[in-house]
């Protein structure tokens, strides 16, 4: 576990840490040692002996003196390596998650993640703040202990000895008993709180529907499914716990037998025996405690594992010797791409010269949007290459690449700030001038103009206070600013209104001047100015051409024109 | 669930039918916990008898011995029970709690929603609820320990010898003269930065998983990256803070209660007493057995204060979403005749002085189609969103059948109206559950038949497992076949009114035709209200209401609004030179 721990952490950690257990350690053996103290002491008070029992006192109490202080050492020192390993942590994880490809982050992850970054990243550090000290303390203190037990009274040091490897044993056992049902309920956890959150997020269509909480079986499921896991990871512990406690309480009483039949038999002396057996007693606290740190070590364990499984997810891999790509025409040399074991893209080849607009049509489900993403990286392809200005996408640098690019996306996601500051995103250095301008062009100055706050008013998570139009139009006045030499489209009039796509056709117009441009679309109004015209179907080309050559063929392309004319009148 | 007392919305509430088992619980605790003290008072007598002078009892101290084991056997088993009971009332109540939690969010204003992060009542539902659980499993059982083990305890030890019983607790006094710098209001200050802390890591990092999209069109360096690296960067700033401010004051209680000091402190006081002649020695072994225990009660506090504090903090939260209004449900739910709808005189704003709606008439009535048109922001999705109740009007009112919407008990509400949004929300449900969302007692054959009219059938058995396959999880779908689907909802569940929002645009062609296709099946004497924004379906409308400003500007039929050349006028032919460009 420590391993993986440092795993997490990083090897810069290692030793602060390292660093932390050996103080804590110390700490325990001190207080071990200083009751092999305790001996002489009960010896001369029990004997009547007050006077013999002062100087072993006062050195009794130099030793918690110095217990006292090495304990405050490493409490100290664990919250500081605590803190800075969260703080780490959270760098760590933040860093690789901006680096995970886009493919990776599934409906679920929303869930998964915000619970492993808020819950679980502290649960795990706390580890170290909290419960590795105990722990520490409650395995090596019982131990010094015994090793003085052994050096007063062989036969009763031997029998608590004996306790030992049945204490670690157990230890040992639970962990590995527990770990499956631990993960389990870890896993329903994390589905609860996907639940959770469609719920939330659902209401709308959900209350439309009539479907409350109580008729809602899907949520309510996921948390009876919980209520199971918890306990049956609440089962499987028990043994554990009940294994050390009746071991502990075995050896106490083993101990008093043991040492009341010596006693009686006159091999022992009065003194020793009860000396010992106040010395026994101080181990049986902190033992019957490991089962309590154990577990919440264990909950930890879980969420470490999750922490390090995450961490170790290949991100996009950056090319050692990044390569500045010459130009800005695009190239799919037999591209294939697969979603789990679906092909979503089937050995397809294209090429777009710089500055030339390429459309891409097709049914939904054609892979369209995803041709637009592989472009930019969202995911890496299975086969083939793709290669903007001649360079492969995989040699050149991930920021330099996406320097080039500036997308629209078809879901505009907004984040909860001002107007304005989800516009610079675009380019964050632009100028006052910069930024109105691109939302001039963008037509966003109507929709700004028309708020209450104007361009400070607040846009709720995920924009939720703006209209699809309006959403629509503050990405393509961050696009504009951006001022990339390729235009991404996805399908962006599409959620317009005739008024709103007026508007945000005038915008595109102007961000598709002069740059290389690839549109997906199905509103064929926008393919008709394309260069050239790609009909997808199934993740292969179907059919190529001009607008004008592909309705001359009577293909597929021509019959889609002719849906969309038919709807349209 | 159906729970009317009127305490069941509180946390009391919630607590309250588990009491029995919670009394249980902490019997069984405190049986244990006492005969735990029984083999050290065995050890005790032990001394005494050893240490006594003349012939030992053999049969005497043999009793004590097994009076001890006794003792040990009866602790075991009583503790596991009571840890056992703890934990299972633990589920139960979280459960309960959940429950609870996520039927009351089923109630709230949806626009209670739109003004947080989903991530906060999210987080009450999961994780507070969570920081209960000790609170449940393990404070009974802790504060048994820690207050009714000790008071036995110095009963016995006061019986013994009442000075060494003063001295010994010494170390408790100590301690107990930090807990007051514990609960100081800097610390509380920093508990409560604390929470707020955590809950924007929470949020932040919703928003930025959900956001990871454009963070990377942008540039790794964006803004939510940043976000939630500054959101953790202040909680781990936070958490030294609150660890450096409690670390002295937890060091200088941890040292008093430590065994070794107590112990220090107990040998002192007795060899002072011892060679005074005041106390036999055999009188001393009880102090060294038992005066540890007495420092339980204060390292109970402060060791068992973080999860107790959290359990609060958490408590307060969960109170707090408890505590929001739900829209008002009628007493007496009245009965609606037919499913005319009416508006008079509607005015709503989300926020008060900015009114979205201003006085809004409009009577929908049964058997035709009213298409509203209106640019972007003229309120047209606010309008829609009244009827099902997202929202209730601030002024005015909606009938349906002659009753107003919010005398309607919400089931008949729900029988009679349905809706395809523009923002189409699966689920992460089979196929065949998501058509049948608002009636999941349909069979499969009407499943089938809802979505063959919404034209999605064949992309449905092209799915792994068919109408079986579960959506996100094994298969995703396109925003045009995801349209299809909500097409096929409303299809199914077959409602006297439907309301749509056309976002047809959204769709392929082959979507627009499923769409047209479905309003003209359902025509006949449903009520069909749609934002409108294609001309097709603007022309088949048998009203137009053109919207702007959160006002009607114009209305009556399409050949109407033509021939009187208005705003209505232009739009059309605006968006027609649009179409033909």
């Amino acid at each position: 576990m420590i391993r993986m721990l440092l795993r997490v952490l990083g090897h810069q950690h290692a030793r602060p840490v390292r660093r932390t257990v050996a103080l804590m350690t110390a700490a325990a053996v001190v207080e071990g040692l200083s009751y092999a103290l305790l001996v002489p002491v009960l010896r001369a008070l029990f004997d009547g002996d007050a006077a013999g029992a002062r100087p072993w006192l006062i050195a009794f109490g130099a030793a918690v003196a110095v217990y006292a202080v090495l304990r405050y050492v490493s409490d100290l020192s664990g919250f500081r390596v605590g803190t800075t390993l969260l703080r780490g942590t959270y760098r760590r994880l933040g860093d690789h998650l901006a680096r995970l490809p886009i493919g990776w982050y599934g409906p679920g992850r929303v869930g998964e993640v915000s619970l492993l970054a808020g819950r679980g990243v502290l649960r795990a550090m706390s580890v170290i703040a909290h419960v590795l000290a105990p722990y520490v303390s409650a395995a090596v203190t019982p131990l010094t202990i015994v090793a003085v037990l052994l050096a007063v009274n062989w036969q009763m040091g031997l029998a608590a000895l004996l306790a030992a490897p049945v204490v670690a044993g157990i230890q040992l056992w639970t962990g590995r008993a527990t770990a499956a049902a631990d993960a389990e309920r870890h896993h329903r956890d994390r589905q609860a709180a996907d639940r959770v959150v469609e719920y939330l997020q659902a209401q709308p269509v959900l209350r439309a529907s009539g479907r409350t909480v109580e008729r809602f079986g899907l949520l309510d499921g996921s948390l009876r499914e919980l209520q199971r896991a918890s306990r049956r990871s609440m089962l499987s512990a028990l043994p554990g716990i009940l294994g050390l406690s009746l071991t502990v309480q075995a050896i106490l009483t083993a101990l008093l037998v043991l040492g009341t039949y010596l006693a009686l038999g006159g091999a022992i002396g009065p003194a020793e025996v009860l000396t010992v057996l106040v010395l026994a007693t101080r181990c049986a606290d902190p033992l019957l405690s490991l089962g309590d740190i154990g577990g919440q070590l264990r909950g930890a364990r879980a969420d470490l594992a999750e922490l390090d499984t995450l961490l170790r997810t290949p991100p996009l891999p950056e090319p050692r010797e990044p390569v500045e790509p010459a130009g800005h025409d695009l190239e799919f040399d037999a591209v294939t791409f697969r979603h789990g074991d679906r092909t979503v893209i089937d050995d397809l080849s294209l090429t777009l010269p710089e500055g030339r607009r390429l459309a891409v049509v097709g049914p939904s489900g054609a892979g369209k949007s995803t041709l637009l993403q592989l472009l930019a990286r969202f995911h890496d392809v299975a086969a083939g290459a793709i290669r903007v200005g001649g360079t492969d996408v995989r040699a050149v640098d991930t920021q330099a690449l996406m320097a080039r690019f500036a997308i629209v996306f078809q879901d505009v996601y907004l984040f909860d700030g001002t107007i304005e500051e989800n516009v610079r995103l675009g380019r964050t250095d632009a100028t006052e001038a910069e930024v109105r301008a691109a939302a001039t062009a963008a037509r966003l100055d109507e929709v700004i103009e028309r708020l209450p706050d104007g361009w400070a008013t607040a846009v709720g998570e995920g924009g939720a206070l703006l209209s699809g139009g309006e959403r629509q139009r503050v990405s393509i006045a961050r696009a504009l600013l951006k001022d990339a030499p390729i235009v991404l489209l996805d399908e962006v009039t599409s959620a317009l209104d005739p008024v709103n796509e007026a508007a945000v056709h005038q915008g595109i117009e102007r961000l598709m001047a002069g740059r290389t441009v690839v549109m997906a679309a199905h509103r064929l109004r926008t393919v008709r100015s394309a260069d050239h015209i790609v009909f997808l179907d199934g993740g292969r080309v179907v059919e190529e051409g001009t607008h004008d050559e592909l309705l001359r063929r009577g293909g597929r392309y021509a019959a889609f024109w002719d849906l969309s004319m038919a709807s349209a009148e | 669930m159906s729970d009317t007392r009127p305490d069941s919305g509180t946390v009391a509430g919630l607590l309250r039918p588990h009491a029995g088992a919670f009394a249980a619980l902490v019997l069984l605790q405190v049986i244990g916990a006492l005969a735990g003290l029984a083999p050290l008072l065995a050890v005790a007598e032990l001394g005494r008898a050893l240490l006594s002078p003349g012939p030992v009892d053999r049969a005497h101290v043999w009793f004590v011995v097994l009076a001890g084991l006794a003792g040990l056997l009866v602790r075991l088993l009583f503790s596991a029970a009571s840890s056992g009971i703890g934990h299972l009332l633990d589920g139960q109540v979280q459960l309960a709690f959940r429950r609870r939690l996520a039927a009351h969010l089923g109630r709230v204003p949806i626009g209670w929603f739109s003004r947080r992060s989903t991530g906060e009542p999210a987080k009450v539902v999961g994780e507070d609820v969570s920081a209960v659980h000790p609170f449940i499993a393990h404070t009974p059982g802790e504060l048994v320990s820690a207050f009714v083990v000790p008071t036995a305890s110095l009963v016995y030890l006061f019986t013994v010898d009442w000075r060494l019983t003063l001295i010994t607790l010494i170390p408790v006094l100590l301690a107990v003269a930090l807990v007051p710098l514990m609960t100081a209001p800097a610390r509380q200050r920093e508990q409560r930065e604390f929470d707020a802390a955590m809950g924007r890591i929470a949020g932040s990092v919703v928003e930025f998983v959900q956001g990871i999209a454009v963070v990377k069109a942008f540039g790794g360096a964006g803004r939510t990256h940043r976000r939630f690296l500054t959101a953790t960067d202040e909680f781990a700033g936070t958490f030294l803070r609150w660890a450096r401010g409690l670390a002295p004051i937890a060091a200088g209680m941890q040292t008093a209660l430590s065994p070794p000091f107590v112990l220090l402190v107990v040998l002192a006081g007795g060899t002072v007493l011892i060679a005074g002649g005041g106390l036999a020695p055999a009188d001393l072994l009880p102090f060294l057995l038992l005066g540890l225990g007495l420092t339980a009660p204060v390292a109970a506090l402060g060791h068992g204060f973080d999860d107790l504090r959290a359990a609060r903090s958490a408590v307060g939260r969960i109170r707090d979403v408890l505590a929001v209004q739900p829209l008002p449900e009628p007493a007496r739910p009245l009965t609606a005749r037919g499913h005319r709808i009416e508006l008079r005189d509607v005015r709503f704003g989300y926020d008060p002085g900015r009114e979205v709606l201003r006085g809004i008439d409009l009577v929908l009535e049964p058997g035709t189609s009213t298409a509203i048109v209106g640019p972007s922001g003229s309120g047209k999705s606010t309008l829609v969103q009244l009827l099902p109740r997202f929202f209730d009007p601030t002024h005015g009112s909606i009938t349906l059948g002659g009753v107003d919407l919010r005398e309607l008990g919400s089931g008949q509400l729900y029988r009679t109206l349905s809706f395809v949004f523009q923002d189409v929300r699966l689920l992460r449900a089979s196929v065949a559950d998501n058509i049948a969302l608002a009636v999941p007692e349909a069979g499969r054959d009407q499943v089938i038949r809802a979505a063959r009219l919404a034209d999605v059938h064949d992309r449905i058995l092209r799915l792994p497992r068919g109408y079986d396959t579960v959506l996100d999880e094994e298969a995703g779908l396109s925003r045009g076949e995801a349209q299809r689907i909500a097409i096929a909802r409303a299809l199914l569940a077959d409602t006297p009114v439907l309301v749509l929002d056309e976002a047809t645009a959204f769709a392929d062609p082959r979507t627009e035709q499923a769409i047209r296709h479905a309003l003209a099946t359902l025509r006949g004497d449903r009520t069909i209200v749609v934002i409108a924004h294609r001309l097709e379906t603007i022309a088949d409308a048998d009203t137009v209401v053109l919207l702007d400003d959160g006002a009607i500007v114009e209305r009556g039929t399409p050949a109407e609004l033509l021939s009187r050349d208005g705003r209505f006028a232009a739009f059309w032919r605006s968006h027609r030179g649009d179409e033909l460009r």
